[in-house]
């Protein structure tokens, strides 16, 4: 009756890791992660958009303050924007197995992030608004700070890996970190476009 | 046959017990852990509902005043659902998710543990307003401006936000986790239709809590900011709208109720099988069913806010209705298992039929409820926290217990004791009904909920009196299954490894399983590999799925696994 | 074997007896209160139509559990497998539509309802703007009078009955609703500020009386206390009871009182800032009343449940001067009518 070998055997525990074919459990991971921080910003994103449709004065930072500084504004977008290409730049480096280019992608695009930063505390320093100035203000810096804060945590997560590849843990063939790292980084970039697109163009 | 052994313990390497569960990463610790923790926040929120049910039980303020009152419900509400429920079911969710899937742990072994730290964390804090001037007291749906620093200032609140903030970012990392095991470490010849009901419910499920725990989070935030940077969200007085703080909660919350009920759901479609000895009836059906309620789910918040003249009623009303279809598919594949089955009434399928009879009167009453006509009377009454509670307590809770007779054994090598079990069972049912159902008539005859008195020309206070006897009642039910627990720990009767002839994985090992859960996996080709096991390829009324449902693949085809979606 | 006879009798009776009974509990009970108002009756008889569905619903589906607990029960000894069905595609499909058309209906008779409880009438007979606030209410009629409560009791709306009668509810500060059982409708008042949009429910009350009203969103410490009561009479009544409502307001103070003595009372946060005071007996005296927040205070003072001084309300900051008529030697009370039990004092008239 019984026509199948007997004791069957785990799939080999690499297999488990690397979730035997398909993306890597890890990486799979930080996708479903990177889900749940859509959906974060997608909150924000509703409170400024319910906001905006429902003050009945005039949309902007309140009176006696700058307008919002879209060159400056438009220069971190190109930083940023930049910095995912470098990324990307590194991934495709440490794929073929080249942990030099890897070095060097990985940190540029850290000084990058780390550019985006002072830029965005720069800005907030010259528009002489708070967070507590009205509803433009609440949710402008709430939406820009938040993202902010997820620049900072992809920055740590760059410097982790900065970290690993100068000790040379990665390989073409073990590298799911990096791989995880750049997708939450071009992510962060992708809701910096939105946070702009919304803030400064759309108003 | 090959069995691995494993050596002794020596002598020069002992772990301390306590040292050794704080720092577990094995998914069966964690799991008890979960239930265990879930279980001293529902004796604490439970002391709240009598608290609150005494001081209900005849009008006039005889043991609280109104603010102590208002604190009691809002604990209650946010202890259990956050604190009890939800980990619970993920407790066992963690237990038995990879053994049934024949994996030897999660995805994310070390998350998993962080998942769990963060719960008692997130509950003391919560709880800790009551050291610091007065715990929470807005309601657990913490209805902005109410909750803005104005008219809320003490810290519980605050307190209250951030404790919820990390209760909800550790079920975050928990689906993450699990969507990763489900689709990533599932035995070889396990498709995702040949998955246990269980998992399927723990997948939709950890898709919602993915999904919408985040945008929660969001509000939360939003809210501290109000409260302490002087924020205009939610505040009218400076431009910010009380209607958005409902949207966003609601958005969240809708999705949360069916984050709360889809595993109980999973529970009882697992043990109606076994003790029916009869296969789930409409296995496929009851699957894009649990699917199409996720989605769903989405789609119906603003049906909490029927009263505030600011949502398009049609659409919510219709897509509230829509989902009684699922629901009921549900039901009736349930019933399709009873029928012709050969029932054995253990306490666990007992928790199971009464998670049935609980569940559709609560879902009935939700019907109800997406009428917004007859919503507009009885939003807001006692009609509505009946209704919660018969989906909660009936539905969720029902289900915890129905788990907790039903995979005891495999967790701890005993069985709970039946006759005990029963004693609890038929105490806790009646009780049950005697403190829910007449608040179904309080509601519709216009008491309003979340009052701490009521007046004693209302009509109201034979059913509230009767409504507290069954809550003490509920309570005392809580007896004998705490001497089971006790008793059984210390003297029960040995499991084995497959008591109850149980269809699928978890019993295919020891009770309870090694660390690594499995020395070796039988075959698989349907949903319930151990039935086959158990009985057989070739028995007369067995159709083996495969062969009917996946086109002729034969049963040698183990490591075909031709639906990895990822 | 023997288990059989006593199971198919207990059966033959729970199948019968059961539905009967259920039916029999269900019409008892389970029903709104006897509406009071024209679009009530809509609610209701919309409400009874879904309750016989799920009546029905809830008969059939608990009948079978509980039939299916005692004919399938597994007899001790029987160890062989039940017939392994796996499903069946067309009762799927028949338990798929029978539900989906069941839900559609009670779909369509709600937005009928809904229509009648959203209808607006072009004239209503009296329009009142309700305000609510932390934990009482006020009510301005329109182009009339403004109420408020008194004496510690809830306050009163006077309607007509048999006309539509509008109310537009807004709140000073957190949300609250507006319920009367009776009448079967609520709405909720929210403070939306600027942006301020406020909502309105219409009705017709059917019969003379007085109906107990009470908020229904849950608003903070005193939340339960939040009362009201509606009072429906025959129009001619109404206007009287408006004109003697109108006529009666406290006038503005004139300054022509004696204010010889004058007491100073601030009211803030929902609290005076005097707990006591003492003014000489049989002798008029003004209070300097200064409202400091934007929620509706006024000064009454009080011998036990009889006003002897009933002061109009501030709704906004301001001040006003009271003229209070003389006390006989006593002890009394003072009060903020609105606010009854946070806001409460002492007053001595000494010889």
């Amino acid at each position: 009756m019984q026509a199948h070998p007997a004791g069957e055997e785990h799939a080999p525990a690499a297999a488990i890791q690397h979730g035997g074919s398909g993306m890597p459990t890890a990486l799979l991971g930080m996708l479903l992660f990177i889900a749940s921080e859509v959906m974060f910003f997608g909150g924000l994103f509703a409170t400024y958009f319910n906001a905006r449709a429902t003050t009945s004065g005039p949309w902007g930072p309140p009176e006696g303050a700058h307008e919002l500084d879209i060159a400056l504004a438009g220069a971190l977008t190109a930083i940023l924007v930049a910095s995912s290409f470098t990324m990307q730049f590194g991934v495709w480096a440490i794929r073929r197995g080249d942990t030099g280019k890897l070095k060097m992608w990985t940190g540029i695009t850290l000084i990058l992030g780390v550019l985006f930063l002072l830029g965005q505390l720069y800005d907030y320093s010259q528009l002489g608004f708070g967070i507590a100035d009205g509803v433009f203000g609440t949710t402008f810096y709430t939406l820009t700070g938040f993202h902010g804060a997820h620049v900072f945590g992809g920055a740590v997560g760059l410097t982790i890996i900065l970290a690993r590849t100068l000790r040379g843990q990665f390989s073409a063939r073990n590298h799911v970190a990096v791989e995880a790292v750049s997708m939450y980084w071009h992510f962060v970039d992708v809701v910096w476009i939105a946070v702009f697109s919304t803030i400064y163009l759309l108003r | 046959m090959a069995t691995t052994t494993l050596e002794p313990r020596t002598a020069t390497y002992r772990r301390s017990w306590v040292l050794d569960w704080l720092t577990t990463v094995d998914h069966k610790k964690i799991g008890i852990l979960y239930i265990v923790n879930s279980f001293f926040f529902f004796f604490a929120a439970g002391i709240l509902a009598l608290l609150i049910r005494t001081e209900l039980a005849v009008p006039g303020l005889q043991f609280v005043d109104a603010d102590t009152y208002n604190q009691a419900f809002t604990m209650h509400g946010t202890i259990m659902l956050f604190l009890f429920i939800i980990p619970a079911l993920s407790g066992f969710a963690n237990y038995i998710v990879p053994l049934q899937l024949g994996a030897p742990d999660m995805a994310f072994p070390r998350i998993n543990a962080l998942s769990f730290w963060l719960l008692p964390l997130g509950g003391l804090l919560i709880f800790s307003g009551y050291l610091f001037g007065g715990a929470a007291a807005e309601g657990w749906t913490g209805y902005a401006p109410l909750t803005d620093d104005q008219f809320a200032p003490g810290v519980g609140t605050d307190l209250w936000i951030i404790g919820l903030t990390l209760v909800g970012t550790a079920s975050i990392l928990g689906a993450v986790n699990f969507i990763a095991t489900i689709f990533k470490m599932r035995a070889p010849g396990m498709t995702l239709f040949r998955m246990p009901i269980f998992v399927w419910t723990v997948l939709v499920t950890a898709v919602l809590i993915l999904l919408a725990t985040p945008v929660l989070a969001a509000g939360l935030i939003a809210l501290f900011i109000d409260r302490n940077y002087g924020g205009s969200f939610f505040d009218p007085t400076v431009g910010g709208n009380p209607i958005l703080w409902q949207h966003i909660f609601w958005f969240f919350g809708h999705p949360e109720v069916y984050i709360v009920i889809l595993p109980a759901m999973g529970v009882v479609s697992e043990i109606l099988p076994v003790f029916s000895r009869k296969p789930l009836f409409g296995y496929k059906a009851f699957v894009f069913a649990t699917i199409a309620i996720g989605l769903l789910s989405f789609s119906v918040w603003a049906h909490h806010m029927f009263t505030t003249g600011a949502v398009f009623l049609p659409f919510f009303s219709f897509m509230t209705a829509l989902i009684g279809i699922p629901t009921g598919i549900k039901m009736f594949n349930w019933l399709g298992t009873l029928w012709r089955g050969k029932l054995l009434l253990t306490t666990a399928m007992l928790f199971a039929i009464g998670f049935l009879s609980m569940f559709l009167i609560g879902g009935i009453s939700g019907v109800m409820l997406a009428s917004p006509p007859i919503d507009f009377h009885v939003q807001d009454t006692y009609f509505v926290v009946a209704h919660l509670h018969y989906v909660f307590f009936g539905g969720s809770v029902f289900g915890v217990f129905a788990a907790t007779y039903y995979w005891f054994p495999k967790m701890f090598g005993r069985k709970l004791n039946e006759p005990l079990g029963k004693v609890h069972f038929w105490i806790h049912f009646i009780g049950f009904n005697l403190a829910f159902f007449p608040m179904h008539q309080l509601g519709l005859s216009g008491m309003p909920r979340r009052i701490s008195d009521y007046s004693p020309d209302a009509g109201w206070t034979i059913l509230n009196m009767v409504s507290t006897v069954g809550a003490f009642m509920i309570a005392v039910s809580i007896i004998p299954f705490l001497i089971n627990v006790i008793a059984t720990f210390i003297n029960g009767e040995p499991a084995g490894d497959d008591p109850w002839e149980g269809n699928t994985l978890e019993w295919a090992t020891t009770s309870p399983p090694p660390p690594y859960n499995f020395d070796r996996l039988p075959p698989i080709h349907s949903e319930r590999p151990l039935f086959f096991l158990t009985h057989g390829h070739g028995h007369a009324a067995e159709r083996p799925d495969d062969l009917e449902e996946e086109g002729g693949h034969k049963p040698g085809d183990v490591e075909r696994r031709d639906d990895d979606l990822v | 074997m023997q288990g059989t006879m006593a199971t198919s009798r207990l059966r033959r009776v729970l199948r019968i007896g059961a539905p009967l009974l259920l039916i029999g509990l269900l019409a008892g009970c389970l029903l709104p209160p006897e509406p009071k108002t024209e679009v009530g009756r809509d609610v209701f008889n919309l409400y009874v139509v879904v309750l016989i569905l799920a009546a029905i619903v809830f008969v059939a589906v608990e009948g079978f559990i509980i039939y299916a607990v005692f004919r399938y029960r597994r007899k001790p000894g029987d160890d062989t497998l039940p017939v392994q069905l796996h499903g069946n595609t067309t009762v799927e499909i028949i338990w798929t539509l029978i539900p989906a058309v069941i839900v559609f209906i009670l779909f369509a008779v709600s937005m009928v309802t809904l229509g009648d409880v959203e209808a607006r009438s072009e004239e209503p007979g009296v329009i009142v703007n309700v305000e609510g606030f932390q934990w009482n209410w006020t009510f301005s009629y329109e182009d009339g009078p403004t109420v408020n409560a008194q004496g510690g009791e809830p306050p009163v709306l006077a309607v007509p009955v048999g006309e539509p009668v509008r109310v537009v509810l807004s709140s000073i500060d957190v949300n609250h609703a507006f319920y009367v059982p009776q009448f079967l409708i609520k709405r909720d008042l929210i403070n939306l500020g600027e942006n301020g949009r406020t909502n309105e429910l219409e009705f017709t009350i059917t019969e003379e009386g007085t109906y107990a009203g009470q908020c229904a969103e849950f608003c903070g410490t005193d939340h339960a206390d939040m009362k009201f009561v509606v009072d429906a009479m025959p129009r001619a009544e109404y206007d009287e009871y408006i004109a003697a409502l109108a006529s009666g307001e406290t006038p503005p103070p004139t300054g022509e009182g004696d204010c010889t003595t004058t007491i100073e009372i601030k009211a803030n946060n929902t609290q005076f800032d005097i707990g006591e005071f003492e003014v000489p007996a049989e002798t008029e005296f003004c209070i300097a009343f200064e409202n400091q927040e934007s929620v509706p205070h006024n000064v009454s003072i009080y011998d036990g449940g009889e006003a002897l001084f009933t002061g109009s309300f501030l709704n906004e900051p301001g001040e006003i001067v009271y003229n209070v008529p003389a006390l006989p030697a006593g002890d009394y009370r003072f009060i903020c009518d609105a606010h009854p039990q946070a806001m409460v004092g002492d007053v001595t008239a000494t010889e």
